[in-house]
């Protein structure tokens, strides 16, 4: 069990660089996950963590011990890969066993630990079948299997579950969360999908461009994105974004965005007053749009003109393409509402649930 | 796909005469390569077996099978070969073929693990230049077996070859003045008596044994790199995760997994070397004294020297045999068919 530190690490290939100067702390027992785009560097940092990568600059510290200069296999760390990596010519049983036994553990260690091991994943009857007999969600267990036997202090997972279905990912998300609860280690987990991030993260780094963007817990990240990508990275559908200007009307702070014009709320307005005639982003997420038809009391709505261009159904919502002038945008609106393509109609945005964004700098306004 | 389902389900309906057409098919298109494979391959197999129980000569070439001095004398030729009843100087059936053996084994036990190292070494992450090696060492394998020989003879020359140069240069480093003359090829006397009591294993063998290495290792080689790249990199990166140092990650990763392509390589390098005729017969031609004889340098001696075209065929059918046991027997042994990919 142990804290994991990154102070200032930095990783380059030749002139490119993948981690720029990243600053994380982990807590002991914490489920940490690092989400951004393919290529943002989150997996290079679980990497340089691993000791797979040799890091360029800065201290990567695992506990209290720097462990730059430390081999993998002594840095007290197991890893489950994106293509779980599992020994082909060995048994489950053996994959499972293999670190053990270079470690010269005891044999009736190895097997109590194993077959343990295999109880908690459900595998106990595969252990003598070769990885190419097993189906991909099986080889997934063992491959976490082969990471709990060792009962390292830091686990890490490289997007451990891109490989699998749907359905599979949806169980296994839900499996490695009890996972967590129930070895109450430290999680270290990489991941595109912000979904996995939302659902399993103790607290979640979003990552672009090599640089972290926000660390926080997924419901402030979600509430309160620092900026314009962790905003539009975070949620699903993404949040809708409305270049603009924010101008004094009538004593009134407004946004305009040249095809609609929404009045900030008196009790916000104090904030944004400093980007008066300023550019920024206006944003609000689909949720926080509702079919003027269905609106849920006791909100601060403002109507906006808009055309439909798009409807999914879902079932329990329908998601509503809107076209506003040159803006589009998307509403999740009541499944009762009767809004069909081509209707032009008012939607209702929710003012007390919007963010601004200074166009320039991209950062939330606070 | 659609005409191909729509014809499948009318078949019924066009009789028998259609259904044969389309049976015999597929056998029409074979029939082109069987007509090949029968004139240059079938015919001249079962003429030789036929021969084989003969007392076939020079006098019966005009006429073969047909002409009249030509007697059946059932396994005369096989039991003479075997009880070395052949009017045959220095030979002995059992003593060719355990060098014959002792040769092609040696040979891929030095080649294939060889091979894999150097195989390994040229795949190290960062090395320079690793295209120009690679294509250096295909050239062994382009180059006709004829001219190596021929290369290697006067590098193992007594008087002007390179080898004894060499020695001499290595022996004066040491502070001696002695010239080394080793007769490679036509001494008998063997260096390490007890290896391989069954027969003296001459100078010549070892001789050529580093020539046939300088053959031999590029192929294994070539198979072993092949393989190596099929090995995905994070197996290694799990590995040493899991504590296995760069030896352990060779033996437990590394040799397992390129065994399905090493163990059919092995086994064809065998068999190459098991029967390596212009080698042996350019480089040594077998001798001195025979010593050096493989089944088939003598199987072709037996026809040129002393024409005896029966016994040589009786040879050749058991030279057949012999690779034929041997390949089922490693192939059964190592499961060279099998390999780890997915099903």
């Amino acid at each position: 069990m142990a804290s994991v530190t990154y102070d200032n690490v930095t990783k380059k290939f030749g002139d490119a660089v993948a981690v720029d100067n990243l600053n994380i702390h982990v807590d002991d027992k914490e489920f940490l996950v690092l989400v951004g785009p393919s290529g943002c560097g989150k997996t290079t940092a679980l990497r340089c963590l691993a000791g797979l990568e040799e890091i360029s600059d800065g201290r990567i510290l695992i506990g209290d011990r720097v462990v730059n200069d430390v081999a993998p296999k002594d840095r007290d760390i197991a890893m489950v890969f994106q293509s779980y990596a599992l020994y082909p010519h060995l048994s489950v049983y053996d994959n499972m066993a293999f670190g053990l036994k270079l470690r010269k553990v005891n044999k009736d260690v190895i097997k109590k630990r194993v077959e343990e091991a295999a109880d908690i994943l459900g595998i106990t009857d595969l252990l003598n079948r070769k990885p190419r007999q097993l189906s991909g969600g099986q080889r997934q267990r063992v491959a976490v299997g082969r990471a709990i036997v060792r009962e390292p202090k830091v686990f890490l997972f490289d997007e451990p579950l891109s490989n699998l279905d749907a359905k599979l990912r949806v169980q296994m998300r839900a499996e490695i969360s009890k996972l967590h609860q129930r070895l109450e280690t430290t999680f270290i987990y990489v991941t595109h999908d912000q979904t996995e991030a939302m659902t399993m993260a103790t607290r979640i780094a979003v990552i672009n461009k090599g640089k972290l963007q926000q660390l926080d817990t997924p419901q402030n990240l979600y509430d309160s994105p620092a900026n314009l990508f962790v905003a539009g990275f975070i949620g699903s559908p993404a949040m809708n974004f409305f270049p603009a200007k924010l101008r004094k009307d009538n004593g009134r702070l407004i946004v305009d965005t040249g095809d609609f014009i929404v009045p900030i709320p008196a009790d916000r307005s104090k904030v944004y007053a400093s980007h008066t005639d300023k550019s920024v982003i206006f944003a609000i997420r689909p949720e926080n749009i509702h079919d003027a038809a269905f609106l849920p009391p006791n909100i601060h709505a403002e109507k906006v003109e808009a055309k439909v261009d798009v409807t999914e159904l879902m079932g329990n919502e329908i998601f509503l393409y809107l076209l506003s002038g040159k803006n589009t945008f998307v509403a999740r609106v009541d499944p009762r509402s009767q809004l069909r393509v081509g209707n032009q109609t008012q939607v209702a945005f929710d003012m007390d649930k919007f963010h601004i964004f200074d166009a320039e700098t991209e950062q939330a306004i606070r | 796909m659609a005409t191909t389902s729509m014809k499948m389900t009318s078949m019924p309906k066009r009789g028998k005469q259609g259904f044969t057409r389309r049976a015999l098919l597929p056998y029409m298109y074979l029939v082109p390569a069987f007509a090949v494979m029968a004139v240059i391959t079938f015919y001249p197999l079962i003429f030789q077996v036929i021969i084989s129980f003969t007392d076939f000569q020079t006098k019966d070439l005009l006429k073969q099978l047909a002409s009249p001095n030509l007697h059946q004398i059932g396994l005369k030729n096989y039991i003479d070969i075997i009880t070395g009843g052949l009017p045959v100087q220095n030979f002995e059936f059992f003593r060719v073929l355990t060098y014959n053996f002792w040769w092609a084994i040696t040979n891929v036990a030095v080649h294939v693990p060889a091979g894999i190292l150097i195989a390994v070494a040229l795949n190290t992450q960062g090395l320079w230049f690793k295209r120009i090696y690679r294509a250096i060492y295909v050239l062994p394998v382009v180059v006709p077996p004829l001219v190596v020989a021929t290369v290697w003879r006067n590098i193992f020359n007594e008087q002007y070859g390179a080898m004894n140069q060499f020695l001499t240069w290595v022996v004066h480093l040491f502070g001696s003045t002695q010239v080394i003359h080793l007769r490679w090829l036509e001494e008998y006397t063997p260096p390490i008596p007890w290896l391989l009591p069954n027969g003296p294993l001459p100078l010549a063998y070892y001789a050529m044994m580093i020539a046939n290495f300088w053959l031999g290792w590029p192929f294994m080689t070539l198979v072993a790199t092949g393989a190596l790249q099929s090995i995905p990199k994070d197996l290694y990166e799990a590995a040493s995760i899991d504590g296995a140092s760069s030896p352990q990650q060779f033996w437990n990763i590394t040799v397992p997994l390129i065994r399905p392509a090493m163990v059919p390589a092995a086994i064809y390098g065998f068999t190459l070397s098991f029967n390596l005729f212009n080698f042996v017969y350019f480089m040594t031609g077998g001798g001195p004294a025979r010593s050096t004889e493989i089944l088939v340098t003598f199987a072709y001696d037996l026809v040129r020297n002393l024409r005896l075209y029966g016994v040589a065929a009786a040879f050749a059918v058991i030279v057949f045999f012999v690779a034929l046991v041997v390949f089922l027997i490693t192939n059964r042994i190592t499961r060279a068919t099998e390999s780890y990919a997915e099903a």
